[in-house]
């Protein structure tokens, strides 16, 4: 089984990991060179992982688990007005990143009040994309109550977050819901807070890990990060991608950050040592974010097969 | 220990919990825009069945306008006076103010915090900016931000000692303001 980890240390040889997880078959997901320090975010086998271990210990850095890696998870605020943001909002998504998942902060159009609150067909659909959706609402019980319309059609499981103390059941559309966190207008410093964080992290844990059981009961045809692994090597192009994260993973595919309409037929050929086709095992489609393209890996059930 | 003299806050129904975090979010915000200081008395109604939230404070007394004495030093020199500022955070409404008086070409500035003005009259009593005015906006701004956010039909009535604000998602009809007034003046008189 893959291991997600971080690897934190300073850039002087770091190219020492990478070829040593490479070797022992794991994969590189990120790369973040901040300066003279670097963040890795890999999977590793967990059977080799003492090996890596030795490895990080005598080149000083730090390696410590993040479960988290290898999804995305969508942050959703009613809008990107002061309001939400940047104390709450930016204080989950960062600590969301810090435990290595892919985080994208979305603000609704109209998902302000509690009478008027909003979410149309596009923005459904592109939280849908995600692993995994944070709703983060604010101190007043009954708005919270009340603007369950927002997430109510959303596929993948969410996590509402709001200031009172409300029952999970009484959020029958919501995964989990995790209180304390509502509108403040300062950053989280008390532990309380830091504590309602490290909840929106469990609950977020928990939500993938369903969603990965799922899975399980009828495999996907090839994993994710070997796809990610396959495009980068054969559609070189996506090297010179803006994005900071040209190849983001999902739990059922990845997200490849080119243009849909130049490089869908580039993608879908990307052929595997097995001789088969990316295009012939998942469905390539273009992505709600920018004219991104998304690959969905199809399941056993429908190819047959597992490779 | 509150910097105001009073501050209640009411909220309908069972909100307890909105209450005391509305409590925190309107002091760090009135404290982020240094306003607080300025304000005496304050009460916060919110009717979170309609919904609405309202908030009425009485204001300390008056602040005065800035001088030109007030920002630099104001010394008589041949040809005219020299103004030798003290604080470069008025710099810009100072020049602005002595343009308006003087015109621009009886201004100079020779150096970066000294400007002599050709003129015979002493420019020390002139108006370098309405300070008042300044608190009054950021005060307006302070409001705005502490009023839940899809409130948008608001009413603001502002004057020297005191202000009403008023902030709905339906529209604010008379009856609306006036029971909220009623409202507010029993936690006055509470």
């Amino acid at each position: 089984m893959l291991e997600p980890v971080m690897f934190t240390g300073g850039l002087y040889k770091h190219d020492l990991v990478i070829e040593l997880v490479e070797d022992l078959g794991g994969y590189i997901l990120q790369k973040n060179v901040t300066q003279t320090e670097i963040i890795l975010l890999i999977l590793i086998p967990s059977e080799d992982k003492p090996v890596l271990e030795a490895l990080v210990s005598e080149l000083r850095g730090e390696l410590v688990r993040a479960p988290l890696a290898g999804t995305e998870v969508a942050v959703v605020t009613p809008t990107l007005a002061i309001h939400h943001l940047p104390h709450t909002a930016c204080d989950i998504a960062e600590y969301l990143r810090r435990h290595g998942s892919k985080t994208n902060m979305l603000g609704l159009a109209r998902g302000v009040g509690r009478e008027i609150a909003q979410i149309n067909e596009y923005e459904t659909a592109f939280i849908n994309e995600h692993d995994a959706a944070v709703f983060i609402f604010g101190n007043f019980q009954d708005c919270i109550r009340k603007k369950e319309g927002l997430y109510r059609n959303i596929g993948v499981p969410v996590v509402v977050t709001g200031g009172p103390q409300i029952a999970a059941a009484d959020l029958p559309y919501a995964f989990d819901y995790v209180p304390s966190i509502g509108r403040v207008a300062h950053r989280s410093r008390k532990a309380t807070e830091i504590g309602a964080l490290d909840s929106i992290v469990e609950s977020v844990g928990r939500a993938l890990d369903r969603t990965r059981e799922a899975i399980a009961k009828d495999p996907l045809t090839t994993s994710p990060p070997r796809v990610m692994d396959a495009v980068r090597e054969q559609v070189p192009d996506v090297e010179y991608s803006y994005s900071p994260l040209p190849i983001a993973l999902n739990l059922t595919g990845v997200r490849v950050k080119l243009p849909y309409d130049a490089y869908k037929e580039a993608v879908a050929a990307v052929t595997f040592d097995e001789g088969l086709k990316l295009g012939e095992i998942a469905t390539i489609l273009p992505s709600r974010m920018k004219d991104y393209i998304l690959v969905r890996i199809l399941p056993t059930s429908e190819t047959g097969f597992v490779f | 220990m509150d910097p105001m003299e009073v501050f209640k806050i009411e909220v309908t129904g069972s909100e307890d919990f909105g209450a005391k975090k509305y409590r925190e979010i309107i002091m760090d915000i009135l404290q982020d825009l240094g306003v607080i200081r300025s304000i005496g008395r304050l009460y916060v109604y919110v009717d979170i069945s309609k919904p609405l939230f309202a908030v009425y404070g009485l204001l300390r007394t008056g602040i005065p306008a800035l001088t030109v004495r007030d920002v630099g030093d104001v010394m008589q020199v041949s040809g005219g006076y020299q103004v030798k500022i003290n604080d470069e955070e008025h710099m810009s409404d100072l020049l602005r103010a002595l343009w308006e008086h003087y015109g621009r070409e009886r201004v100079e500035q020779p150096a970066r915090d000294i400007v002599i003005i050709a003129s015979d009259t002493t420019p020390a009593e002139i108006m370098v900016t309405d300070l008042e005015a300044e608190f009054l906006q950021d005060m307006t701004d302070a409001l705005v931000r502490v009023a839940p956010e899809g409130f948008r039909n608001r009413r603001n009535e502002m004057n020297k000692d005191s202000f009403f604000f008023i902030a709905a998602e339906e529209g604010l009809s008379p009856e609306v303001v006036s029971e909220v007034r009623a409202k507010i003046r029993e936690m006055e008189n509470a």
